[in-house]
Parts: structure tokens; C-alpha cells; sequence
């Protein structure tokens, strides 16, 4: 463990995250895939833990596990595939979907900076919450892109994500708030991925619908908080 | 081995075109940013444009799917890098803690709530078929 030049490769902390990542993965797999059991929830702290007790920098870490970070940009890119798939349900449902993602969105961001606002939060803190509704990847780009703190913004998202898919069914049963697509589609706006995965353990068509509106989203909320930035 | 029993030998190049595809309207998406300054991430312009790019040259990308599949499966661990980044975050968290949560937990109760409402409220007025 002493010999530097070993300590200096990226293979150490790759592999350690890798390592960290998949056992509470396969933990999650076993729970099927309970939402407080996300892997990221769990990992992240345990690393953090790792990174203290070795007296190992940030910096040295963010530049080990660059291979693995990376690939967020393709992944985000990717999510044009789904939008794609599901041109014809789009286009059947324009009117909703657009109404209902304009709605979310604009709720999302107003209600989260201007509760956090109420604390007395500065800009680079509201920044960081502005993006809460997107996918983790948007999420951190965009609060880098308005001045926030993108590993921040990673862990508030996470958070909106284990919080939306724990919340949803018993919420919207109590509101009565019907309808598998309707349910999916605000599961997808309020919390991204997270609540997508939640969406197809409940219903396949409310899981589409989520997914559709995770990418959409991803979009419009970025386009959004660009104009507000434009304006502030 | 395990991928040359599942996989033909004809999938692994268009395997890297299906890559090339995404990195190409990454780095598209990044040049228009730059260029233009459009506010938007670079990843996020690249998806509208890869969205443009597959209504312009329709047809069916089965290698495209499995590689984004791929990527959206495994989406969790490539953010555990930057919520490692909160070792870094400590005041912010300790000083703002029970406010972030609390905005968190109220927007997304909103958001949800709001979403399917309007989403209801719609699919009943201006697309009448079935159940929302």
C-alpha cells in the first residue's frame, strides 16, 4: 500500500469505487431495487469514509475516476433514443404532455429556490437546487453552468429521486389522482430516474411515460433555468 | 468470451459507430455551446441534436439501443465521482442542511402533485381516449 508509484495510478480508486459501487448494487438487486437502498446513497459515504481515513485529496480522486465520470456526457446524449421511441405516444399526446411539463417544471424550480431562498441560501446554494428535477448528469451541468456546486446538486437530486418514488403511489392515491399516465409522467418530471425505475415496478405504460418525461424534462428545465440566467 | 458468445463478429464495429454517433453530437453539442454561448450543457444540445439527427435519417438503430441501454443501466455509478465531491462540502451542508431538505421535500411534493393534475386535466379536455 506504501509504494507511491502504485498509489499514484487511477487503477486504485477506480477499482475501489467500482469495488464500493457494486456491492451495494448487488444489495439493492437483492431488495429489488428499494429506493432507499440506491446504491449512490450508500457508496458515496463509505468512499468519502475511504478518502478521509487514507488522507487522499478530492483532487486525486476526481482525476482517478475521470474514465467512469466521463461517460455521463454520452449517457445524457443518449437519452435522445427513448424521446424518439416514443414519437407516435408524443404526438397523440402533445397537448398534456406539454401543459404538465411546462406545469412541473416551472413548480420544480420556483418551489425549490424559493423555500430554500426562505433560509437564507446565496446564489451558489440556489443555483445548486435550481436543476432538482432532472437527471442527475443535466442536473450537475446545469448547476456548474449557473455558478452552483455540481456535486451538490448530484446529492439533492438523489435525494428529490429516493423522496418522489417513496412518495408518489401513496400521494396521488390520497389526492386521487388517477391514471397510470399521468402518475408516470409526474413521477418522471418530480423525480427523474430514480422515480422511472419506481414507474415500471408499478405499471409498463406509466414507466414509458416516465422515462419520456425524464428526457423531456431534462431539456426544458435546462432551457429554462438558461433564460432565467440570461435575465438574473 | 462471454461477449463472443452472445455478440456477432459484425456487432463490435457498428457497435463503435452507434459511439461515435453519441460522442459526435456530444462534441457538436459542446462546439455550438462554446460557439454561440448558448447557456445550455453541451451533453444536453448534443441530445436534441441526436434527436434531429435520427427523425432526419429514420431507420432502425438496434446497436444504438443497446449501446445507450447500456449507458442509461449503468447511469448510477458514473455520478458517484461528483457526490463524492460533498467531502468538499461540508460547511454548506452543515449550514444549509435542514433548508435544502426541506425545499427539496416541498418541490417535489408540488411538482408531483402539479404534474399529474395538469397532466389529468388535459389528457380529459383535449385527447378523450381511455383512461389518463
Amino acid at each position: 500500500m506504501s509504494d507511491p508509484a502504485l498509489l499514484a495510478t487511477p487503477l486504485l480508486w477506480l477499482t475501489v469505487t467500482l469495488g464500493v459501487f457494486e456491492v451495494f448494487d448487488s444489495l439493492s438487486k437483492r431488495c429489488d431495487r428499494h429506493p432507499l437502498l440506491h446504491p449512490v446513497l450508500w457508496s458515496t459515504p463509505v468512499l468519502i469514509a475511504l478518502l478521509l481515513a487514507s488522507g487522499t485529496s478530492y483532487e486525486t480522486y476526481k482525476a482517478a475516476t475521470f474514465p467512469v465520470s466521463f461517460l455521463l456526457g454520452p449517457a445524457v446524449v443518449g437519452l435522445a433514443v427513448p424521446v424518439w421511441r416514443e414519437r407516435a405516444r408524443i404526438r397523440r399526446l402533445a397537448i398534456p404532455i406539454v401543459l404538465a411539463l411546462g406545469a412541473g417544471a416551472v413548480t420544480s424550480i420556483v418551489s425549490a429556490v424559493g423555500v430554500l431562498a426562505l433560509f437564507g441560501a446565496p446564489r451558489e446554494i440556489l443555483a445548486s437546487i435550481a436543476p432538482r428535477a432532472t437527471t442527475t448528469p443535466v442536473a450537475m451541468a446545469v448547476a456548474g453552468q449557473l455558478g452552483g456546486v455540481p456535486a451538490l446538486a448530484a446529492v439533492i437530486v438523489l435525494f428529490a429521486g429516493v423522496f418522489g418514488a417513496m412518495v408518489a403511489t401513496p400521494l396521488l392515491n390520497a389526492l386521487g389522482l388517477g391514471g397510470y399516465r399521468a402518475r408516470g409522467f409526474a413521477l418522471g418530471v418530480a423525480a427523474h430516474g430514480i422515480g422511472t425505475a419506481r414507474a415500471f415496478q408499478v405499471d409498463a405504460t406509466a414507466g414509458a411515460m416516465a422515462s419520456l418525461a425524464m428526457a423531456l424534462n431534462a431539456v426544458v428545465t435546462a432551457a429554462l433555468l438558461s433564460v432565467v440566467a440570461l435575465l438574473v | 468470451m462471454r461477449i463472443a458468445e452472445h455478440v456477432s463478429p459484425c456487432f463490435i464495429p457498428v457497435m463503435l459507430r452507434a459511439i461515435f454517433l453519441l460522442l459526435a453530437c456530444q462534441l457538436a453539442g459542446e462546439a455550438i455551446h462554446r460557439i454561440t454561448s448558448l447557456p445550455l450543457p453541451g451533453a444536453v444540445i448534443g441530445m436534441v441534436l441526436l434527436v434531429g439527427w435520427l427523425a432526419l435519417v429514420p431507420r432502425e438503430r438496434p446497436t444504438l439501443t443497446v449501446v445507450t441501454g447500456w449507458l442509461t443501466a449503468h447511469l448510477s455509478i458514473m455520478f458517484v465521482p461528483a457526490a463524492v465531491g460533498l467531502i468538499e462540502e461540508g460547511p454548506v451542508l452543515s449550514r444549509y442542511g435542514v433548508g435544502l431538505v426541506t425545499a427539496t421535500v416541498a418541490s417535489t411534493l408540488l411538482t408531483l402533485i402539479v404534474t399529474a393534475l395538469v397532466f389529468r386535466w388535459a389528457f380529459v379536455r383535449f385527447a378523450p381516449e381511455g383512461e389518463a
